[in-house]
Parts: C-alpha cells; sequence; structure tokens
C-alpha cells in the first residue's frame, strides 16, 4: 500500500533521514522503533507531508506522493495521530472529532458522519460524556483518544501514528493498543511509531529499527522480539 | 433656544459614545478575526474603514450608484483590497513570525494611507446619509437616522459572525488553524486559504464600518491609524480574539471618549482611549472577557 524508496530530509544544515526504504503492505501494522531522535518523527511527518522532503520516493497506491501538501494527503486516505496529540485545544471534543471530518462535512453526508462518531463513542466511550468540554482540559490519555478519533474521522485506509502511548499510564496503554489491534482488524493499515518497543512489536506484523536516521534492522515483529540485540537495547534485557 | 438639561447632554455624549464605539466595535472585531487565524495583528485593519469610507463616496458621490448599489461594490473592492494584501504581503514571507507579520501589515497600512492621499488628496469628503439628516430628539438629545444604521449594522455583523463561528465547519476550521495550524493541515485544511479568507473577512468588515460612518464624520485619508489604534484598544479592553468582548470594549471605549470630551475636555479625547487601553494591559492584560488561560498559551 505505502512504499518508501531512498527518502531522505533534513532540517537546515542536518540531515535527518538518509536514504530510508520501507514498505507498508496493505491490511498490516507495520511498527517502526527507535531511540529519541532517531527520525521517527521526521519520517511521518514526511508522509503526511507536513514537511519536504529532499530526496526519494513516497509512494502509495501506485502514485508517488512526495511533495504534495498536507492538506491534499489526507483526502488519499492517509490521517496522521501527531506526537504529542496536538487536538484543538481550544475547541470543544465534538468540533475536535468533526473537524476530522472536515473533507466530507457536507449535509448530504451528515448520516454517515453521525454514524462514524457513534462508533468512535463505542471505541472511546470516555470522549462521548465529555462532548462539549474543550479539549484542552481533558487529561492525556483522554486527548490521545480524542487525536485518535479525530484521524480516524478522516475515514483513513493507513493511519500513521506517532507514539501513542506517550506520556499515559500503563492500564490506558493497552487500551490504546487494543484499540489499534482492533482497526487493524477492521482493515485499516496502521504504520505505528514507537518507543514503547515491547508493545509495538506485540501488535505489529513488521518492524523496522530506526537508528540515527537509516534502517539497522527489519523484520517481523514476533522474530525481532527474540533478538537478543534489540533485547539489550530496546526491550531492557 | 430652548437650553438643554444636563440629564439630556449626558444621554447625547452616551448616543454618540455608543455611536463611535460601534465603529470601534467592528474594527476589534476586524482584528479579532485575523488574530484568531494567525495570532497577528493586522495594523492595516484602519485602512480598510478608510477605503470603505472613500470608496463609497467614489461610487456613491462621484459615479452616482444608488446606495443599495455602491454599497455592495464598495465592500466587494475593499475586500479584494484584504485578499491583495494576504497574497502579496503577508503570503509570500518567507519565514514568518509573528513580529515580521505584524511589521508587514504597519508597512502596509502606510502604503495604503500613500496610496489613498495620492487618490483623493487631503481633504475630508462627505457621503448623504442613508436615510437623511432629519434628528429625532429624544429626552433632550438629537439622534441622527443614521445612528441607527450604525447600530443596525453592528448588531447584524454580530449576529452573523457569531452563527459562521459556532456553527458552521469553514468558521470552526479557521478557529482550528489557530490553534494548531499542523493538525488543522493533517485533518485537511489549507490553512493558507483560511489565512487569506480571514484577510477578506475582516476587510468586508471594515468597510462596512466606513460606510456607515463616514455621513456621521466624514472620511479622508489619513484616518485609518487612530482607528487602528482605538480599535486595537476595544480589542483589548474586551480580550483580544473574543467577539463579544470587541463589541463590549467598543462600546466602552467610544462612551469613554465622548463621556470624557464632554465633561472634561474634547482636545484630550484621544488621550483617554490610549489611557484605558495602558490601564487594562497593566491591570487585566487578558481584558474584560478575554480568558487568562488562553493569554497564556497564544503566542502573542
Ligand atoms: N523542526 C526542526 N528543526 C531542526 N531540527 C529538528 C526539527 N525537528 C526535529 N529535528 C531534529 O531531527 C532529529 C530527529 O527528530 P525526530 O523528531 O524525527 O526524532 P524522533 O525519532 O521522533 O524522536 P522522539 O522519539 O524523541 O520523538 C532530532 O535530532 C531533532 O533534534
Ligand atoms: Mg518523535
Amino acid at each position: 500500500m505505502l512504499r518508501i524508496d531512498g527518502l531522505s530530509a533534513s532540517y537546515g544544515n542536518i540531515q535527518v533521514l538518509k536514504g530510508i526504504s520501507i514498505q507498508v503492505p496493505k491490511g498490516k501494522v507495520v511498527s517502526i522503533i527507535g531511540a529519541n531522535g532517531a527520525g521517527k518523527t521526521t519520517l511521518l511527518k514526511s508522509i503526511s507531508g507536513l514537511i519536504k522532503i529532499q530526496e526519494g520516493r513516497i509512494v502509495y497506491k501506485e502514485k508517488d506522493i512526495a511533495g504534495r501538501p498536507a492538506s491534499r494527503i489526507v483526502g488519499l486516505g492517509i490521517s496522521q495521530v501527531p506526537e504529542g496529540r496536538q487536538i484543538f485545544s481550544h475547541l470543544s471534543v465534538q468540533d475536535n472529532i468533526h473537524l476530522g471530518a472536515f473533507l466530507y462535512f457536507k449535509r448530504r453526508n451528515r448520516l454517515e458522519i453521525q454514524k462514524r462518531v457513534e462508533r468512535l463513542y463505542e471505541i472511546f466511550p470516555v470522549l462521548k460524556d465529555r462532548t462539549k468540554q474543550i479539549a484542552g482540559t481533558l487529561s492525556g490519555g483522554e486527548q490521545q483518544m480524542l487525536a485518535i478519533a479525530r484521524a480516524l474521522m478522516g475515514r483513513p485506509e493507513l493511519l500513521l501514528m506517532d507514539e501513542p502511548s506517550m506520556g499515559i499510564a500503563p492500564l490506558i496503554v493497552r487500551e490504546i493498543f487494543d484499540v489499534i489491534q482492533q482497526l487493524n482488524e477492521a482493515g485499516t493499515t496502521i504504520l505505528l511509531v514507537e518507543q514503547n518497543a515491547k508493545a509495538a512489536l506485540k501488535v505489529a506484523h513488521h518492524s523496522y529499527v530506526l537508528e540515527r536516521g537509516e534502517i539497522v534492522l527489519e523484520g517481523l515483529a514476533k522474530e525481532l522480539l527474540d533478538n537478543p540485540k534489540i533485547k539489550e537495547v530496546y526491550l531492557g534485557g | 433656544m430652548e437650553t438643554i438639561s444636563f440629564a439630556g447632554q449626558l444621554f447625547q455624549y452616551l448616543i454618540t459614545g455608543l455611536t463611535v464605539g460601534s465603529i470601534y466595535a467592528m474594527v476589534a472585531v476586524g482584528f479579532n478575526i485575523i488574530y484568531n487565524v494567525t495570532d497577528i495583528i493586522n495594523f492595516a485593519q484602519g485602512e480598510f474603514v478608510m477605503l470603505g469610507g472613500l470608496i463609497m463616496v467614489f461610487f456613491h458621490v462621484a459615479v452616482g450608484l444608488p446606495l443599495i448599489l455602491a454599497f455592495p461594490s464598495t465592500v466587494i473592492l475593499v475586500t479584494a483590497v484584504g485578499i491583495l494584501i494576504d497574497r502579496l504581503a503577508i503570503r509570500p514571507i518567507r519565514r514568518p513570525s509573528v513580529l515580521t507579520l505584524i511589521i508587514a501589515t504597519i508597512a502596509l497600512s502606510i502604503l495604503i494611507k500613500g496610496a489613498a492621499m495620492f487618490i483623493w488628496g487631503k481633504d475630508p469628503y462627505d457621503l448623504p446619509a442613508f436615510s437623511g439628516r432629519n434628528p429625532i430628539n429624544f429626552i433632550g438629545a438629537v439622534i441622527q437616522p443614521q445612528y441607527f444604521w450604525v447600530f443596525g449594522f453592528l448588531v447584524f455583523i454580530a449576529v452573523a459572525l457569531t452563527f459562521f463561528f459556532d456553527r458552521t465547519i469553514i468558521g470552526k476550521a479557521m478557529s482550528a488553524c489557530a490553534d494548531n495550524p499542523d493538525a488543522a493541515s493533517l485533518v485537511g485544511i489549507d490553512v493558507k486559504r483560511m489565512v487569506l479568507l480571514s484577510f477578506a473577512l475582516s476587510a468586508a468588515i471594515g468597510a462596512i464600518a466606513g460606510i456607515v460612518i463616514t455621513p456621521i464624520s466624514l472620511m479622508e485619508y489619513d484616518r485609518g491609524a487612530m482607528l487602528a489604534v482605538k480599535g486595537f484598544g476595544a480589542a483589548i479592553l474586551g480580550g483580544l480574539g473574543s467577539f463579544p468582548g470587541a463589541i463590549i470594549g467598543g462600546l466602552i471605549l467610544g462612551s469613554i471618549e465622548s463621556f470624557g470630551a464632554g465633561l472634561v475636555h474634547s482636545g484630550y479625547k484621544d488621550a483617554f482611549a490610549l489611557i484605558v487601553l495602558m490601564a487594562v494591559l497593566f491591570f487585566k492584560p487578558s481584558g474584560i472577557l478575554g480568558d487568562i488561560e488562553i493569554s497564556k498559551i497564544k503566542r502573542f
């Protein structure tokens, strides 16, 4: 579904991604693990169009989408749950969710939107009780769920998730990973970036290890879980 | 000649103050629209008012178009100026920071003022009042029919904007851009287009303000800067970013000015507004209706 060939990106003079190639097959969960500053967020932002890449191809459904603006890429079916939630903190929960459907928010789609919202409230019941609450006043975990819900309103076929477990209590982390699994079973392809390597490897089919802007290891997630190097560096021995 | 009672005189000050205050309120609303989308203060906001007045004079008096045609033509033309400002001066700035953008708007206001002087000269222009100039006497105060038009348009703008920002997805999308532009583009909002829309909208409101006030106070090329200061004062007084705040702030500021000029000294008229502005910045920077939390989060 998504194929990246030789992707390079930099901020000013500092090269952050150095010729990365990955594949995300349709219907799978692919995870990318790596330490702070490895370039994971940069990779996701390159795909979603938030930053301009230097070199390489980003092929989504046989089309090179590199260089298109972010506001166009959503319409192709790629939604991103950004790092650190990035919800619209001054707007209500409901407004955040509706804005997720910005591109097709028309009267004639009212029923579809209503149905989607209801389904989301089933997945995230905490949000349902807080539709009128200002999003910035939600707890961190609730904000993360809202960020996921907003991205799902974009009708993604490919969902990019940037550290959904960041700063969240273990119990809620499990809940979020359950949701990831659930979404995938319902047919959404997922590219997941995580520091929480254990959880990421458990939910993923395939994984890449990113170090200082380069892919240093890849393989089936199950195998990487047993890889001694991974165990030592990312799973804490 | 009958003597005007003191109560009647106070009432007169109030009415005059509220009328002028309505214009400040409209300018403040224009500030807020752009501020809410971009975090920048558009100091060319007052120039929209000036252009509104002078272009209306051109269409209505010089060309002779009837009011009903001259009014929308003027609004459209000034809106086009707002769009041009965004296209030519705001968007091309390569590494925009709030400060560089604000400075760009100051430069623009000077430029527009110069162009207006070139076109219209330095004399003030008059515009016929919409419903004549037969004043209505009410509890000893003299009320021009045009005052009602000013209030009416303020109410219209307030209602229309409330609906737009609270009820429509485009309005919400505009707020989302101010909140988090990257996240906004991730849901498919074209942030640049929203910025353009905010300039168009506040130019249109500025034009309306200029059109309705010119029959009362005339209009000349250099009126914009002072209107911008007053409107900014009103916006700060009400709480930057808040629409109800802008309207209350404008009406209060207009009244203070009017009472101050009438009861203290008319020469200090403009000073009152600045004193109020500084007092607010000193004692309650978030304004009357401003949200302290939000004013902390905002970049400016
Ligand atoms: N806007 C920016 N300007 C300059 N350098 C940046 C910018 N954003 C990121 N970087 C640098 O690029 C490198 C990679 O950053 P990136 O955010 O992609 O890392 P990451 O793998 O997501 O890290 P983390 O796990 O901490 O989120 C870092 O060294 C970072 O300092
Ligand atoms: Mg990151």
